[in-house]
C-alpha cells in the first residue's frame, strides 16, 4: 500500500519534470537560434548607435585629439543644425527628390505592369529587358549617365532627331534640373522593382470577382477601378512606401554624379551628412544630423510599418474567408 | 463608323506593344550605350554626331582597364592602389561570404519564426528597419568604431556590416519558402528521435534549397552593388569594384568613357546573369508576404 501511495505521488511528478525540461530544451533551442542576431545587435549596432549618441552631445572634430575626451556641449550641436538653413534645404530637397521618383517609378511600373499581367506573345522578353535597369550597379547607372547626358551627348541628340526641334538641357551643369536628373535616374533604374511587385500583385489577384463583373457587364474600367485596385492596395503600399524609403536613401547616384553640385542643387540628406562628415570634418554636427534624420525616418518607418501590418492583417483574414469557403 | 469587337481587340493589343516597346527601348539604350561604348576608340567616346556603332570596335578599354597591357594613363592609375582584378577578387569574396552568413543564419532564424515564433510579426517587421533607415545616418560611428577594433580597411569589417544589412531581407524572403514546408515532415523526424538542429539542417533546408539559392542571388545583388558602405569602410588596402569605378571621377585628365565602360561592363555582368537566373524569385524578395499565390 505504502507502495502504491508513493507511486501515484511520483507520476504526474515525473511527467511534469519530463514537461518542464522540455520546455527548458524548447528555449535553448530559440535562444540558440536568435543568437547570431543577438549579437550582431550587442557588439555591432548598440556600440554604433551609442558613439552617435555620444558624439551629438561632445563637440569633436579629427582636428581635436583624442575624441574620448571631447567637451560636452548639451544641446548646441542639435541646435546649429537645427538653425541651419543648408540642413532645412537638404530636408526639402530630400523630401522632394523622394516623393518625384517614387511617384514616377509607380506611375511607369503600374503602366508596364497593367499593360503585361495576362499572358501574351512576347511577355517573357519584355520582362527580361524591364527588369534590367535593376540589375546595373547604381554607381554604374551614374557613369552611364554621365556618358549619355553631356550637352551634345547622344541623348539630346537623340530626342532632338525624334521631335525634330533643338533639344538641349544641359542635364549636368544646369543647377536647376540637376536634382531632376537624378530624380530620371532613380525612376530609370527601380521602376522595375515597382513593376516586379504590381505585376506579382495583379497576376495574384483571384479571377472569379473578375470574371463575375464581366459576365454581368461591368465596363473593364469599373473592374478597374472597383475590383482590382482595391484588392491590389496592399502591394501598391508596399510599392510606394519601400521605393520612398530607399529614395530618401538615395547616395551612390546622386554622389558619383554631383558631388552636391553644381552649386548646391543635390545636396540631399545622405549627401549633406557625407560632406559636413568627410569632408568638413565635422563628426559631432554630422552625428547630430545623423541623428535628427534617424528619428525622422524611425517616425516614418514606424507608420509605415503599422500601414504595412494592417494590409497585411486584412490580407490573411481575406484569405482564410476564401480557404474556408474553398474547403 | 462601328468598330467591332475583334477589330477593338487588334487597337489595345497594338497599343500594348508599342507602349512596351517604347519603354523596352528606354530601358535597354543606356545598357547598349554603355557596352557599345566599352568597344569604341578613344576618338568616339565622345565626338559629335555622337557614334552609335563602335567603328572599329576595339577590345584596347578591356585590355587597358582589366589587364593593364596596354600604355596607363599614369595620373588616373596613381589614384588606384590596387588594379580591378583584385577588386573583383574583394568583391567575390565580400558579397559571397556576407551573402553566406546572411542567408545561413538568416534561414535558421525564419525556421525559427515560422515555427516557433521566435520574432513576433510585430518585431518581424521592425527588423526591416535595419534596411528601412539609411545606412549614411550611421557611418561615422562606424568608421569610428571600426578603427578602434582594427576592422577599418578589412574585408572582415565590410562582410559583417552586409551580413546585419541583408539580414531582414534574407529572414523575410526565407521564411516565406519555410512557410511552404508541412509541419507533418518535421513531425516525422521527430518521432524518429532526430534532434531539433538536425530536423533544421538536415530535413527542412535541403526541402527548400531552390529557395535558398534564390535569397542567396537576391542578396547578392544588393552586397555586389553595394557603394555607401564600401566608400566608408574600404580605404587603400581593401577597395570593391563599385569603389574602383568611382575612382575613375577624381581622374584630372577629363573623360576616359570607354575604360569607365569596360569597367562597368564587368561590373554588371555577373549581376545580370545573377539577376535573370532569380528573374521569377524577384517579387518574393521584394513582397514580404504581400503578395500571395
Amino acid at each position: 500500500m505504502a507502495v502504491g501511495a508513493l507511486s501515484a505521488h511520483e507520476v504526474p511528478l515525473q511527467a511534469a519534470t519530463r514537461v518542464q525540461s522540455r520546455r527548458r530544451a524548447v528555449r535553448r533551442f530559440k535562444l540558440s537560434l536568435l543568437l547570431p542576431l543577438i549579437l550582431l545587435f550587442l557588439f555591432l549596432l548598440t556600440p554604433v548607435l551609442l558613439l552617435q549618441l555620444y558624439f551629438s552631445f561632445h563637440q569633436w572634430t579629427v582636428y581635436l585629439g583624442s575624441w574620448w575626451d571631447a567637451d560636452f556641449v548639451g544641446l548646441d550641436l542639435f541646435q546649429e543644425v537645427l538653425t541651419d538653413p543648408r540642413f532645412g534645404w537638404a530636408v526639402v530637397r530630400s523630401l522632394a527628390f523622394a516623393t518625384g521618383s517614387t511617384l514616377g517609378c509607380f506611375v511607369f511600373g503600374f503602366l508596364l505592369a497593367y499593360l503585361m499581367y495576362r499572358p501574351f506573345r512576347g511577355q517573357a522578353v519584355y520582362y527580361i529587358i524591364f527588369i534590367l535597369p535593376m540589375l546595373t550597379v547604381p554607381v554604374v547607372v551614374a557613369y552611364t549617365a554621365e556618358m549619355m547626358l553631356y550637352q551634345s551627348g547622344p541623348i539630346n541628340a537623340l530626342i532632338s532627331a525624334i521631335l525634330g526641334v533643338d533639344f538641349k538641357p544641359a542635364w549636368l551643369t544646369n543647377p536647376d534640373i540637376a536634382l531632376a536628373t537624378v530624380a530620371l535616374l532613380e525612376i530609370w533604374n527601380w521602376t522595375p522593382f515597382s513593376f516586379i511587385i504590381l505585376l506579382a500583385g495583379l497576376s495574384a489577384i483571384p479571377k472569379e470577382p473578375i470574371e463575375a463583373a464581366e459576365i454581368l457587364g461591368a465596363s473593364k474600367w469599373r473592374i478597374f477601378w472597383e475590383v482590382q485596385l482595391p484588392l491590389l492596395r496592399p502591394v501598391i503600399l508596399l510599392a510606394l512606401v519601400l521605393r520612398f524609403l530607399e529614395a530618401m536613401a538615395e547616395f551612390p547616384k546622386t554622389w558619383a554624379l554631383f558631388q552636391g553640385g553644381p552649386g548646391s542643387a543635390t545636396e540631399t540628406l545622405p549627401v549633406y551628412i557625407f560632406m559636413t562628415t568627410w569632408q568638413y570634418f565635422q563628426i559631432s554636427k554630422g552625428a547630430a544630423m545623423s541623428y535628427i534624420v534617424m528619428v525622422m525616418m524611425i517616425v516614418i518607418v514606424l507608420i509605415a510599418i503599422h500601414l504595412l501590418r494592417r494590409e497585411k492583417h486584412s490580407l490573411d483574414k481575406m484569405y482564410e474567408v476564401r480557404k474556408d469557403a474553398e474547403g | 463608323m462601328i468598330i467591332t469587337k475583334s477589330r477593338r481587340r487588334l487597337i489595345s493589343a497594338s497599343v500594348r506593344y508599342v507602349i512596351l516597346t517604347v519603354w523596352a527601348v528606354v530601358a535597354f539604350f543606356p545598357i547598349y550605350w554603355m557596352v557599345s561604348t566599352s568597344f569604341k576608340p578613344s576618338t568616339q567616346w565622345f565626338s559629335w554626331p555622337p557614334v552609335y556603332f563602335p567603328d572599329p570596335p576595339t577590345l584596347s578599354n578591356y585590355m587597358n582597364v582589366w589587364l593593364g597591357t596596354e600604355e596607363y594613363d599614369t595620373a588616373q592609375y596613381a589614384i588606384s592602389s590596387q588594379t580591378p582584378l583584385i577588386s573583383l577578387w574583394n568583391s567575390a569574396v565580400i558579397a559571397f561570404s556576407s551573402t553566406f552568413l546572411a542567408v545561413g543564419f538568416g534561414s535558421v532564424l525564419a525556421y525559427g519564426v515560422s515555427r516557433y515564433r521566435i520574432l513576433s510579426e510585430v518585431r518581424m517587421f521592425q527588423l526591416l528597419m535595419l534596411r528601412m533607415i539609411p545606412p549614411i545616418v550611421v557611418v561615422a560611428p562606424l568608421s569610428l568604431y571600426y578603427s578602434a577594433l582594427g576592422l577599418l580597411d578589412t574585408r572582415i569589417g565590410l562582410i559583417m556590416v552586409y551580413f546585419l544589412t541583408t539580414l531582414p531581407y534574407a529572414v523575410w524572403m526565407t521564411k516565406s519558402f519555410i512557410d511552404e514546408v508541412p509541419r507533418e515532415v518535421e513531425q516525422a523526424a521527430e518521432i524518429l528521435g532526430a534532434s531539433r538542429w538536425r530536423t533544421v539542417v538536415e530535413i527542412v533546408l535541403p526541402l527548400i534549397r531552390s529557395g535558398l539559392v534564390a535569397t542567396f542571388l537576391f542578396i547578392l545583388i544588393l552586397t555586389w552593388s553595394e557603394y555607401l558602405l564600401a566608400l566608408i569602410i574600404t580605404k587603400t588596402q581593401v577597395s570593391t569594384l563599385p569603389i574602383e569605378l568611382s575612382k575613375y571621377q577624381g581622374s584630372t585628365e577629363g573623360r576616359v568613357y570607354g575604360r569607365q565602360a569596360a569597367l562597368a561592363v564587368g561590373i554588371t555582368i555577373p549581376l545580370m546573369i545573377v539577376g535573370l537566373i532569380i528573374r521569377k524569385h524577384l517579387a518574393r524578395g521584394f513582397s514580404f508576404g504581400m503578395v500571395r499565390r
